[in-house]
């Protein structure tokens, strides 16, 4: 008799939280560590990026927060000052404009490029599919100023007489700048595009194929829905990227008079005294811009990104293009010839040239730069080694971070979701010498901060943090989107045998993504080595890191040794990234293709 | 409790890889100019003491740097170009007045006393001035410009540098109206400087480029920067306007919170002494090439030292500093 009531009840108290005040406590824990991960993606991000923006967009409505004067607390003078004046709306507009345009472009090319390497049978497949790399391994500063030697009325490509003068006029404008955005960027769009393609599988494919679509419709009615956040996230990262850029910015866009609002942001806070208002009004338009492609994305696509790995998926076949295959290979080398050797070429020619004037004759070139860039125990050599201990650093911490962040993202509402990814891009958008900005008003103004031993301003260690929250939301992109491919089935198979989160995370999702961890990885590690504006806001009082040596060489006219420098960075960079990469690939590789039940052709889309 | 070790795991991970070592050196010393990491190096090897040198890029943004902070400077030293954003600093309480007596144990040559300021906002440690850059291989001999009234022929085809971004050239155009006068000189650099492409460039260095590629036909440059690529072998040379330019003062300004009085003093006496002014021309960048103000120490081979220079007013150039970088920038900055 009373067995019954006493099961009843136990019964209705799982069902609902009001029940004994002692099972309300065994209740009231779950409840509390299920938001636990949430908090602690906001505290991590509030902390990393938040902060140091919200400090620097405040400058835009509070212009008086750092400044002795006391009055007018909330202001919006330095919106009003900005749109008032001419040339800051046209850079609004430039901006736009140049961003639309790009983000078509790289995304349309960097599509085509990761289906003709993953999913094409073109010949030297494999060597080419390490292109968007290196591409990538090249600082946009550094491929800008590329374009100048080659494109300038004095440069290489007029002393070589290959360059029509309408051509050089034409290209220091809004095509040149689309030009070189696009074949700077398309490594990025690549990757994103390229890791949802090797989640794409054949049994879908396959089983349209059975069904009698050809390939056309295959991809217009299948692989390209499916491929359609994708798409989106690239275009959007691009745009956000190209939004936030600096380094053609200062170069390409500089010279023709085709001012950007990450330009008028360096200008503004690069004078004394500095225009902190001006600054934050400009950040503040720029994030706006980025955010509203984020939301009207979210609006025009409100469905969910399909899970497309599962247990159960297949290898994707090879299409056999025929003889079109030789003119496949001439577009892909045409690209890896533009976008790598062109721009290394110049490089390459200036840092083994004395002077840039006498040109490309014999008597000017000169092992000097390459010995003064490799001697030890310079500046230089100093710089070099700084940035790639920093860069390490970055990279271990920003991927494993993102890692935590996103497995905790996979479990979390849409909402949190959708919070995280804009702010992810938005951070994407906000240059870095704006973020760097907000780490010098926080650590160096902000009382608490101030005074806390660590890391603390003027250290290596506010360095790599500002590294890591420039990186993290790379990170977050590349991790986010394989994660969004696993099916939860295996992540709750896993759950019901009693498998605790941390171990799921170890065991059953990290093998699973385990390259796309590594791509991420490999991204921050060589993108930090470069990474100018963080550098710029944040030098160590203990020694500047390369690229502020590499900078400051450019603008003191030093260009040749800037580009020994450059080349020596790229290749140890390179060379590093490489012994990171080959012996997880041979490591890793096996178990990853039993776990994908031998989809060796996808993993063919890596290096 | 899985959730929390990881995070706690990661958040431990962030803490403990930011172990970078912290900065405990003698002195911090910021600034924009070539020489200043060697001159450091053998401050180091002479008196022991260790001097960190943080060098943000141009004039423009090691000012940015030190305006960011604010009421927290993390500098002991200051070592740039241009006396009028010196005398600004003073003025704004960033930087403290030089001590007499250091500038009494200098042996100043009379040009080198010229550039002391009274305000002892900064201590001169070598000069240069403003020139016209030519690129020889793009101007005949016979049309070389001998004044700033003779770029007017140039328009179009003259690089300049925006005053918002380079401390050289707020000196320049404050004394290009000291000497021009406001509203004349204002005319003439609207009938001359008529490409914006090339009047906002950011530093000489894109000054060297733009006349070296051709893109300009000449350049308003700091002269040290026209000698530097002169010794380099590139084809240009400097002419110095009739109308005369004004000097362009390196300077040494000492932070208003600086806790390391004592290394300061013997930073200036080394910098002024013979090993000194050696390391500031060990080099052959632009900042190598200045004139010495100091008795008894010359300028490097083939950078011309006589030239008929006047003194900026500093008080004037600095109450009008935030009105003419702004009348620039809407003028020629695209």
């Amino acid at each position: 008799m009373t067995a019954v009531p006493a099961a009843t009840v136990s019964l209705t108290n799982a069902a609902a939280p009001a029940g004994g005040i002692g099972k309300l406590s065994r209740r009231r824990r779950p409840n509390f560590s299920r938001y636990v991960g949430p908090v602690a993606v906001c505290a991590v991000f509030t902390l990393l990026i938040g902060l140091p923006l919200a400090l620097v967009l405040l400058q835009a409505v509070m212009p008086g927060l750092f400044t002795a004067a006391t009055t007018g607390v909330f202001s919006l003078a330095p919106l009003a000052r900005i749109f008032a004046s001419p040339y800051i709306a046209g850079s609004i507009l430039h901006s736009l404009e140049l961003g639309v345009l790009a983000a078509c472009t790289t995304t349309a090319l960097g599509g085509a490029f990761a289906v003709l390497v993953q999913r094409c049978d073109i010949p030297l497949r494999r060597p080419i599919s390490i292109v968007p790399w290196l591409v990538f391994l090249t600082p946009s500063y550094l491929k800008a100023l590329a374009w100048v030697l080659l494109m300038s009325s004095g440069g290489y490509l007029a002393q070589l007489g290959l360059l029509p003068p309408a051509l050089g006029a034409g290209f220091f404008g809004l095509a040149g700048l689309v030009f070189v955005h696009t074949l700077s960027l398309f490594p990025l769009a690549a990757f994103i595009i390229g890791s949802a393609l090797a989640g794409l599988g054949s049994e879908l494919e396959d089983a349209a194929r059975l069904s009698g679509a050809g390939p056309l419709r295959i991809w217009l009615h299948i692989n390209g829905p499916l491929l359609a956040p994708a798409v989106a996230l690239s275009f959007i990262a691009t745009f956000a990227e190209v939004l936030s850029d600096f380094g053609l910015a200062s170069t390409i866009a500089r010279m023709s008079s085709f001012g950007v609002l990450t330009y008028g942001i360096y200008a503004a806070a690069s004078d004394y005294p500095v225009d902190f208002p001006a600054a934050g009004a400009q950040a503040l338009v720029l994030l706006a811009l980025v955010l509203l492609v984020v939301a009207a994305d979210r609006l025009l696509r409100r469905r969910a990104d399909p899970h497309l790995i599962s247990g159960r998926a297949k290898p994707a076949r090879l299409y056999d293009l025929g003889p079109w295959r030789w003119l496949a290979l001439a577009a892909a080398l045409a690209v890896a010839f533009l976008a790598l050797i062109l721009p290394l070429g110049a490089i390459a020619a200036r840092a083994l040239t004395s002077t840039l004037g006498h040109g490309l004759v014999p008597e000017n070139f000169t092992l000097a730069n390459l010995s003064a860039a490799l001697t030890l125990n310079t500046a230089a050599n100093d710089g070099l080694m700084r940035s790639l201990f920093y860069a390490g650093l970055t990279a271990v911490i920003a991927s494993t971070l993102a890692l935590l962040l996103s497995a905790q993202l996979g479990r979390s509402s849409p909402f949190m979701r959708t919070m995280v990814l804009g702010l992810s891009l938005g951070a994407v958008a906000i240059p870095g010498i704006v973020l760097g900005f907000g780490y010098i008003l926080v650590w160096n103004r902000l009382p608490g901060f101030r005074d806390w031993p660590f890391p603390h301003y003027g250290d290596g260690s506010l360095l790599v943090m500002g590294y890591v929250a420039a990186a993290l939301p790379y990170c977050l992109v590349v991790i986010l989107s394989a994660i969004g491919q696993l099916a939860p089935s295996l992540t709750d198979a896993a759950r019901l045998h009693g498998v605790g989160a941390l171990r799921r995370l170890l065991s059953v999702t990290l093998p699973l993504i385990v390259l796309s961890v590594v791509t991420a990885f490999l991204l921050t590690f060589i993108r930090t080595v470069f990474e100018l504006p963080m550098s710029q806001m944040l030098i160590p009082q203990s020694g500047p890191p390369a690229p502020t040596l590499i900078l400051k060489l450019f603008s003191h006219d030093r260009d040749g040794l800037a580009c020994a420098i450059a080349l020596v960075a790229m290749t140890a960079a390179g060379g590093a990234a490489a012994l990171i990469w080959y012996p997880l690939n041979r490591f890793v590789g096996p178990g990853r293709r039993r776990a994908y039940s031998g989809r060796e052709a996808a993993l063919g889309k890596l290096p | 409790m899985n959730i929390r070790t990881t995070l706690g795991l990661a958040l431990g991970l962030t803490a403990m890889s930011m172990a970078a070592p912290a900065s405990a050196a003698d002195l911090v010393l910021y600034d924009a100019l070539d020489f200043a990491g060697p001159v450091a190096k053998a401050f180091q090897a002479k008196t022991g003491l260790t001097v960190d040198v943080v060098e943000p890029g141009s004039t423009g943004e090691t000012l940015g740097k030190i305006a960011a902070e604010g009421k927290n400077p993390q500098f002991d030293i200051v070592w740039i170009d241009g006396s009028a954003v010196m005398e600004r600093m003073a003025a704004d309480h960033v930087l403290q007045p030089v001590p007499a007596d250091e500038y009494d144990k200098v042996a100043f040559t009379d040009l080198g006393k010229s550039l002391v300021p009274q305000s002892h906002a900064f201590l001169p440690t070598g000069t240069s001035t403003t020139a016209i850059e030519v690129n020889t291989k793009k101007v005949e001999p016979g049309k070389l410009p001998k004044s700033w009234a003779d770029l007017e022929a140039f328009a179009g085809s003259v690089a300049a540098k925006d005053p918002n971004l380079s401390g050289p050239a707020y000196q320049w155009l404050a004394g290009f109206f000291q000497t021009n006068g406001v509203d004349a000189g204002k005319a003439l650099l609207a009938k001359t400087l008529t490409n914006k492409s090339l009047s906002g460039l950011s530093s000489g260095g894109k000054i060297n480029k733009a006349v070296l590629t051709g893109d300009a036909a000449v350049g308003i440059n700091q002269d040290s920067a026209i000698f530097a690529k002169i010794a380099a072998g590139e084809p240009v040379i400097a002419v110095y306007p009739s109308e005369g330019s004004v000097s362009l003062p390196q300077g040494l300004g000492i932070s208003a919170k600086t806790q390391h009085m004592d290394a300061v003093r013997k930073f200036i006496e080394f910098v002024t002494s013979a090993d000194g002014q050696a390391a500031m021309q060990n080099g052959d960048d632009t900042d190598y090439f200045f004139i010495p103000i100091i008795k008894g120490v010359n300028a490097k081979p083939g950078r011309e030292t006589n030239i008929t220079c006047t003194h900026l007013d500093d008080a004037v150039a600095s109450a009008h500093e935030s009105e003419w970088k702004q009348w620039y920038k809407d003028k020629f900055v695209q």
